[in-house]
């Protein structure tokens, strides 16, 4: 029978049947797949009886309420042994007169259980020890993961010689059991390979592997892995690990899938590992940085930890639906990374299988619901809220650029006495000037909104909104006119008190969004059909530039963009013209009919208080008009001007007319402009932080935001120990609770974990899944010993990850025997060292590594390496948005770690994703390791393996030695950190010879190969020779064992 | 040299099979080791019994009717009440607001929520009448109209969604949030492959605008990563970097896979790990893959006539020659190709956008029926037109001669189905006289894809994958085979 993938269910079934039979055998009972039990005949509840109950009853008799039939809970002891009527479900001791025995052997159809149609029937064994369970008494524990590990005692070991920290007795005891012998320690060449790809995730230089080989001394190792943990680089690869976890991204995921900045907290993430800060710390910064006592800002950055989540801005989406999207994701990923549960689960009704009611669900819901966060974001910048991170320097330089603006700003607003005595003339000027003014304001005959706005006429003309503000809406105005030969339109919008911060716009902000200008025009004497008249162009004073509010595209006949003009920013009028592509109007006067639409996504955008004038001069010009507030105060008397007036003539004249004001008020301008530059390159973060009006929480049904149960506040899962004394009900609390002594699952899932980050598969396999439908763990007493442990400790992880590569069981050799992998190929028993294939990020930097290439730089944003073209770009919305077309890196930025690769959840990039990095949508807390056809094509030719192929070339040919075999040897321990044996010299000979005289004969191909890869091709080494040693080293970053930790 | 024989020198080939490793590669392995007896398989002979294709189903429920699918996915959400369901009475009340009975509180998007009307709008285009049935069709769609006696046209299918990447989402995942595996996925982890040098996941993108897509589209979720969808490009590496570096030729590329797989094999040799035994063959199978694709990609072969028919032309980025290669993979055994046309989200400008996308499309698709079936392919091969909702009876902004638009609208929308075990000729499913509700025969998401795994002699309630706990499908606990579409 070909082998199929272990996820198959039914080879699940076989295997687990096939297990259980030799696990009996030889006095082992098992529940999963691969149980560990006691040697006592007693059935154990937790691991026999509870995964049959769950499987096979618990949908229809378990934890969810709504599903539950004949008011029988057997996840519930106290149920399961209630007295009912006349008779009990569980009687202990007394199979026979237990209702449960009966129903699972009984012959009749309408009585046995499983039903028949429920298709999960239970095999004879599975009833056997249901049967033996009720025999021996039915004892019943509470699932083994919901109890707080107590520190087990260290099992006695058949050779006491062998164990060098209590892991390995615990695992030699397992092994004892099972009649296995541990293998004997790796040479050390493979050990030093080992511990350096594990915690540092790059293969040791040659220098390393020397001095480990030449230090003779007992401690040698122990020193090895004191330095690797002491290296930044251990921080950056157990950073990129937890990222995974955190689904840590560059764009914000759903939909448009634009870009974010938080790569900030990825820095912080990198120092938190190299600092050892201790586990429950940054569980308690990452969580609730942002509550605790005057948080640090490095305590807020943490914080981002949650704003990880996908954020869409979906035009015509529901912000309130989204937003339970972000808050359920907090609910989920802490579950699933702390507490190892799938609380997901309980979202639209009551956990199958686990203790977790929907209440559960949304009381974990109500912690993360204040978040002062909006459920359609991320457009133009990334999702609210942040926080800007200057440097020193560059808070300095803000200081300084502020205190050179204020001082200026008060001469400009002082007096200047030969300056005011010019405006005086100036304004006297203007005043006689105003009487031949180009433009002529419309008197409306008729305005109306089509969103049943009211539109009132006000004594300047202008037209004034109240009343109703739809989301959408079109003003429809006419005037009419005795002038034709007309040549534009004028529209200005007018700040009014009435308007949100006294600003031209309808909206909650003040602002506004033009998105069409229609004009029509017909003869006064009603003789002409009304004809649309055609706009050329338009111009205002001034547009909003972060996103595509320029005024021409008010009249772009799209009513996704307009123009819009910052007015929840600033309160100032503003004007616009739109002039006509040819003059119109009739000999008889003109009627004008002007519609102005608001349709834009940003809905009850419209504008506020609106005027209109036309002009007849043949070039139409807004300069030639001062700025509405200006002429409002020149039509004002000088003595009854109000001092707003007074400073706004003051401030324009010495802005735009007076040249010498003007010299300082431009210096004053370009201040401001260099002050708005800088301030744009200090990096900022997404953060947590809690709304001063917190959300209220309801419970959904059945999941959906629109039908609102009753209402609930933060708690707990009921379930597990409740919130400490006197931590408050907020995400603070949470934290602590997450991490408090009497929390049964943190520790076990962190270390879990960890272990499986060493050893490929966790002590629990099911790393995200401690519940009953879990696996069961291999060791679980060395599980509860490591995670006591853990905490006791102070939960140091640099602590753990060193009694872990220090034990026996992580030095051992992987050379197993046939018959061991036999017996256990996924070396679940440990009875051999952890061998698989090294992670995405991990291959890309061993390639760069060896290469020479590597560029070593710490944090920063994210960086573009080589990428096929167009794979941004085939899929993307486009636009102004951000992170739609893919813009290479140059230079160093092409070498950094895979960790700084730019992470675009809607398009990973493909040679990550090849080798199963995850585009971080969601938390994973554990990889799938495929080998696939795929992910060759990617080690034979992405230019970025051929160009660090070529860079391992050139350094051989520089450092490796003056001949072929020196060199070749050289090669092979960069990527492999040992010698190469005589058959694999020979390979490598022949191929290096082949290669040589087949560039030597194509010299064209040896310049195209050598050319791959923007870094300078070495000019000093013959092409030839390059090529040949190019085509070796991508043989070598090609091998099994390359990309192999064995 | 054989890689065969190397593989089995030291330890036969039974070994590696009989052992459950970390999985995945095996799969692979064995896939290539059985790949006689697959490429000797008539293609009649698949039925009940177990499958040799490496699937995670020992064996098929049902006897199949299609092997294979090719979705032509309409991104964006194609009209249905201008393409394939008249409404005389909307063309007759065009201006009268859509009335409350009829809209029942329907949400609708942020995009028209706010407007102070809902003006119903007729058709943008004439209907005709086609093939023996008479099936009304728009008049753009001459094409489809010249094969609809070989389509079953539904026009009752109903989702939830209302906005673009939630709806496509739950079109292809039976779930609205990201996360699950989608159709192609699903099938590719329960049959396998049929074909040992190419994906059993093929994804082809037309180019052009439009909605924005996610690589999730086409994504295994939950599901191990080899099943996710694997598109091949029509521009640069038709598989990502399926091309040799510039200086490497074949020969080269041959000699240094040699030393690579001579070298793996030494470390096989002490080691003893198969996973390096299913490295040496993913080496091959992509040594394979560098000559197959680009003969595959290359369309510019077929004869003028077929190009001609399709609309097809050698060296663009398109839906025609989309369609074609769809049938070229599909020759070549490849479980599910799904093909992307963004771009018919017509929200305003309808009349004019849906010509333009009714002439990008009619002509292929319509085409790749007629070459199937003229191939004999069509009766084992599922050919599915849609996209993730329709349209609404009113208009999004004003209504004028030449132009309107349509907002999102779930409740109600047509697809077309052929071949593969489908009724042809077939008119399914009913909506009310504005095309604003189902009237009859209502199509849920779940109960289309279980009528399409039913083609494939899948059972949906039986094709799970358990994840975080609990027993994944397709079909979550819904879905119903709608026995009626069956032929």
């Amino acid at each position: 029978m070909p082998s199929r993938h272990a996820s198959n269910p039914r080879v699940r079934g076989l295997m687990r049947r096939l297990l259980v039979a030799s696990f009996l055998s030889v006095g082992w009972v098992a529940g999963g797949a691969f149980a560990v039990a006691a040697e006592t005949p007693a059935v154990d509840f937790n691991r026999e009886v509870r995964p049959i109950l769950a499987e096979h009853c618990y949908a229809c008799h378990g934890p969810d309420a709504r599903a539950r039939k004949a008011d029988l809970r057997l996840d519930s002891k106290d149920d399961a042994f209630r007295k009912r009527k006349d008779h009990a479900v569980v009687v202990a001791g007394k199979p026979d007169e237990s209702e449960l025995i009966d129903r699972v052997t009984t012959d009749d159809p309408t009585a046995h259980m499983p039903p028949k149609k429920f298709g999960k029937p239970l095999d004879p064994r599975q009833v056997e020890t249901l049967k033996r369970w009720v025999a021996s008494g039915a004892k019943w524990d509470g699932h083994w993961s919901f109890i707080t590990p107590k520190n087990p005692s260290t099992p006695a070991v058949s050779n006491p010689g062998w164990p060098r920290n209590d892991i390995d007795r615990f695992v030699l005891a397992r092994l004892d059991h099972e009649g296995l012998k541990p293998m004997p320690e790796a040479d050390k060449e493979t050990l030093l390979r080992r511990a350096t790809l594990d915690l540092a995730g790059l293969p040791p230089t040659l220098a390393e592997i020397d001095a480990f080989l030449a230090d003779k001394a007992p401690d040698a190792y122990e020193k090895a892995v004191d330095r690797l943990l002491a290296s930044p680089r251990y921080g950056e690869h157990q950073a990129r690990i937890w990222l995974d976890s955190a689904r840590y991204a560059d764009t914000n995921g759903y939909h448009i899938d634009n870009h974010r900045d938080i790569w900030k907290y990825r820095e912080w993430v990198i120092d938190a590992f190299n600092r050892d800060m201790p586990f429950d710390q940054m569980t308690v910064e990452q969580i609730a940085g942002d509550l605790l006592p005057n948080a640090t800002t490095s305590q807020k950055v943490a914080t981002g930890f949650h704003r990880n989540v996908m954020v869409t801005f979906e035009g015509g989406a529901d912000p309130e639906e989204y937003l339970t999207k972000y808050v359920g994701d907090r609910v989920s990923t802490t579950a699933t990374v702390y507490l190892g549960l799938t609380l997901a689960c309980a979202e639209c009704h009551d956990h199958k299988y686990d203790p977790l009611t929907q209440k559960d669900y949304y009381r974990m819901y109500a912690f993360f619901n204040t978040i002062d966060e909006k459920g359609l974001d991320g457009n133009y910048d990334s999702p609210m809220p942040r926080l800007k991170l200057p440097t020193e320097d560059q808070r300095r330089e803000l200081t300084d650029l502020r205190a050179q603006e204020s001082r200026l700003d008060e001469l400009l607003k002082g007096r200047l006495p030969l300056v005011d005595a010019a405006q005086a003339k100036w304004e006297a000027e203007q005043a006689s000037r105003r009487a031949g003014n180009a433009w002529t304001v419309l008197d409306p005959a008729r305005a109306e909104s089509r969103g049943k706005a009211i539109l009132t006429k006000q004594s300047d003309l202008s037209l004034l909104a109240s009343g109703p503000n739809p989301e959408k809406d079109v003003y429809e105005i006419e005037a009419r006119t005795p002038a034709r030969g007309l040549t534009a339109i004028r529209l200005e919008a007018l700040t009014d008190a009435s308007l949100a911060k006294k600003s031209t716009g309808r909206s909650e902000n003040g602002n506004f969004v033009l998105t069409g200008v229609e004009v029509e025009a017909t003869s006064a004497n009603g003789a002409e059909p009304w004809r649309r008249v055609e706009l050329a162009r338009a111009e205002a004073d001034f547009a909003q530039t972060d996103g595509p509010f320029a005024i021409e595209n008010a009249i772009d006949n799209d009513p996704a963009t307009g123009w819009a003009v910052d007015g929840h920013n600033r309160s100032e009028s503003r004007v616009a013209m739109f002039v006509a592509k040819t003059p119109f109007g009739y000999d008889s006067g003109t009627k004008i009919r002007v519609r102005l639409k608001f349709e834009s996504i940003y809905g009850r955008h419209a504008i506020g208080r609106a005027r209109l004038s036309f002009a007849t001069a043949a070039a139409p010009s807004l300069k030639e008009t001062l700025p509405p507030a200006v002429l409002a105060a020149l039509q004002t008397e000088a003595s009854k001007r109000t001092a707003a007036q007074v400073n706004v003539l003051r401030d324009y004249y010495r802005g735009s007319v007076s040249g010498d004001a003007k010299r300082l008020r431009d210096e004053f301008e370009a201040l401001k402009k260099l002050e708005a530059e800088r301030d744009k390159l200090i990096p900022s973060t997404m953060v947590m932080s809690e709304m001063s009006q917190p959300r209220k929480t309801f419970l959904l049904k059945r999941g959906d935001f629109r039908t609102k149960g009753e209402e609930l506040t933060a708690a707990v899962p009921a379930s597990l120990p409740p919130l400490p004394k006197g931590v408050p009900a907020n995400r603070l609390g949470l934290a602590r609770w997450l991490v408090d002594r009497s929390n049964p699952l943190t520790a076990r899932v962190t270390v879990n974990r960890f272990w499986q980050q060493f050893f490929g598969v966790g002590i629990v396999k099911t790393a995200n899944d401690f519940g009953t439908q879990g696996e069961w763990p291999t060791h679980p007493e060395l599980l509860d010993r490591l995670a006591v442990d853990f905490m006791e400790s102070g939960w140091k992880i640099k602590r753990l990850h060193k009694m872990i590569v220090t034990s026996a069981t992580y030095r051992q050799s992987t050379h197993a025997s046939k018959s061991l992998r036999e017996r256990d190929p996924d070396n679940r028993l440990l009875a051999r060292g952890p061998r698989h294939r090294l992670d995405a990020e991990v291959i890309r930097d061993l390639a760069l590594s060896v290469s020479g290439l590597m560029n070593p730089t710490i944090g920063g944003p994210s960086v573009y390496p080589y990428q096929p073209p167009g794979l941004w770009e085939e899929v993307a919305i486009g636009g102004n948005f951000s992170s739609q077309s893919y813009v290479q890196s140059h230079g160093n930025d092409l070498y950094r770690r895979g960790l700084y690769v730019y992470w675009k959840r809607s398009v990973p990039y493909p040679p990550l994703a090849t080798f199963d990095a995850p585009s971080r949508e969601f938390c994973i807390t554990a990889r799938p390791r495929t080998n696939t056809p795929l992910q060759a094509l990617v080690l034979m030719n992405d230019p970025a393996f051929l160009e660090t192929a070529r860079g391992l070339a050139a350094r051989v040919l520089k450092e490796g030695g003056g001949d072929d075999r020196a060199r070749l040897e050289y090669a092979f321990r960069l990527c492999l950190g040992r010698r190469p044996n005589d058959r694999e010299r020979a390979v490598l000979g022949r191929a290096l010879e082949g290669e040589r005289k087949h560039f030597r004969l194509d010299p064209k191909g040896a310049a195209a190969l050598t050319a791959v890869g923007e870094s300078p091709r070495p000019l000093d080494i013959d092409p030839a020779e390059l090529a040949a040693w190019t085509a070796v080293g991508n043989i070598l970053l090609n091998l099994d064992e390359t990309i192999t930790k064995g | 040299m054989d890689p065969f024989d190397q593989l089995g020198r030291d330890q036969t080939r039974r070994q590696f099979l009989g052992r459950s490793t970390k999985g995945i590669g095996v799969v692979a392995l064995a896939s290539l080791l059985n790949e006689g007896r697959l490429l000797g398989a008539s293609p009649d002979s698949v039925a009940v019994g177990p499958l040799d294709t490496e699937g995670a189903l020992p064996h098929l429920h049902f006897a199949p009717r299609a092997k294979r699918v090719i979705y032509l996915f309409m991104s964006g959400g194609p009209s249905h009440l201008d393409l394939f369901d008249p409404k005389p009475a909307l063309t007759k009340r065009t201006g009268e607001d859509l009335p409350p009975s009829v809209r029942m509180g329907q949400r609708i998007t942020g995009m028209t929520s706010g407007q102070a009307h809902l003006p119903m709008v007729g058709a943008a285009a004439a209907f005709k009448k086609f093939g023996k049935n008479g099936v009304e069709l728009c008049e753009h769609l001459p094409h489809l109209g010249s094969i609809v006696d070989d389509v079953c046209l539904i026009r009752s299918v109903t989702s939830d969604p209302i906005n673009h990447d939630p709806a496509v989402t739950y079109v292809l995942t039976g779930n609205q949030q990201p996360g699950r595996p989608t159709i192609g996925s699903w099938l590719s982890y329960g049959l396998g492959s049929v074909n040992k040098n190419l994906p059993e996941f093929v994804v082809l993108l037309s180019g052009g605008g439009g909605q924005p897509l996610q690589t999730r589209y086409w994504g295994q979720g939950f599901l191990p990563s080899r099943y996710q969808g694997v598109p091949f490009r029509s521009h640069g590496d038709p598989v990502l970097y399926v091309s040799n570096p510039p200086g490497i030729d074949g020969p080269t590329r041959r000699r240094m896979l040699d030393a690579v797989r001579e070298l793996n094999e030494i470390e096989l040799d002490s080691v003893g790990d198969p996973e390096i035994a299913t490295r040496i063959n993913a080496y091959e199978m992509a040594y394979r893959m560098q000559a197959g694709v680009p003969e595959l990609m290359d369309i510019a072969r077929e004869p003028k006539a077929m190009l001609e028919m399709y609309g097809a032309e050698p060296g663009k980025s398109s839906f025609a020659n989309n369609c074609l290669l769809a049938r070229r993979l599909s020759e070549r055994g490849v479980r599910f190709v799904q093909l992307y046309h963004r771009d018919w989200d017509h929200h305003g400008n309808l009349p004019v956008e849906l010509k333009r996308q009714c002439d990008a499309t009619d002509r292929s698709a319509a085409a790749l029926v007629r070459d199937l079936k003229q191939r004999g392919l069509l009766d084992e091969t599922l050919v599915i037109w849609g996209g993730e909702f329709g349209r609404t009876a009113y208009s999004q902004g004003a209504i004028t001669k030449n132009s309107f638009g349509r907002d999102h609208h779930p409740r109600c929308y047509s697809i077309w189905m052929a071949g593969g075990g489908i009724k042809p000729g077939l008119v399914y499913g009913k909506t009310d006289d504005l095309g604003y509700n189902v009237a009859e025969n209502p199509v849920p998401v779940h109960d289309l894809h279980a009528t399409i795994l039913h083609c494939l002699g899948v059972d949906h309630t039986k094709l799970t994958y358990r994840f975080q706990g609990r027993d994944f499908r397709l079909t979550d606990v819904e879905g119903t085979v709608l026995k009626p579409l069956l032929a």
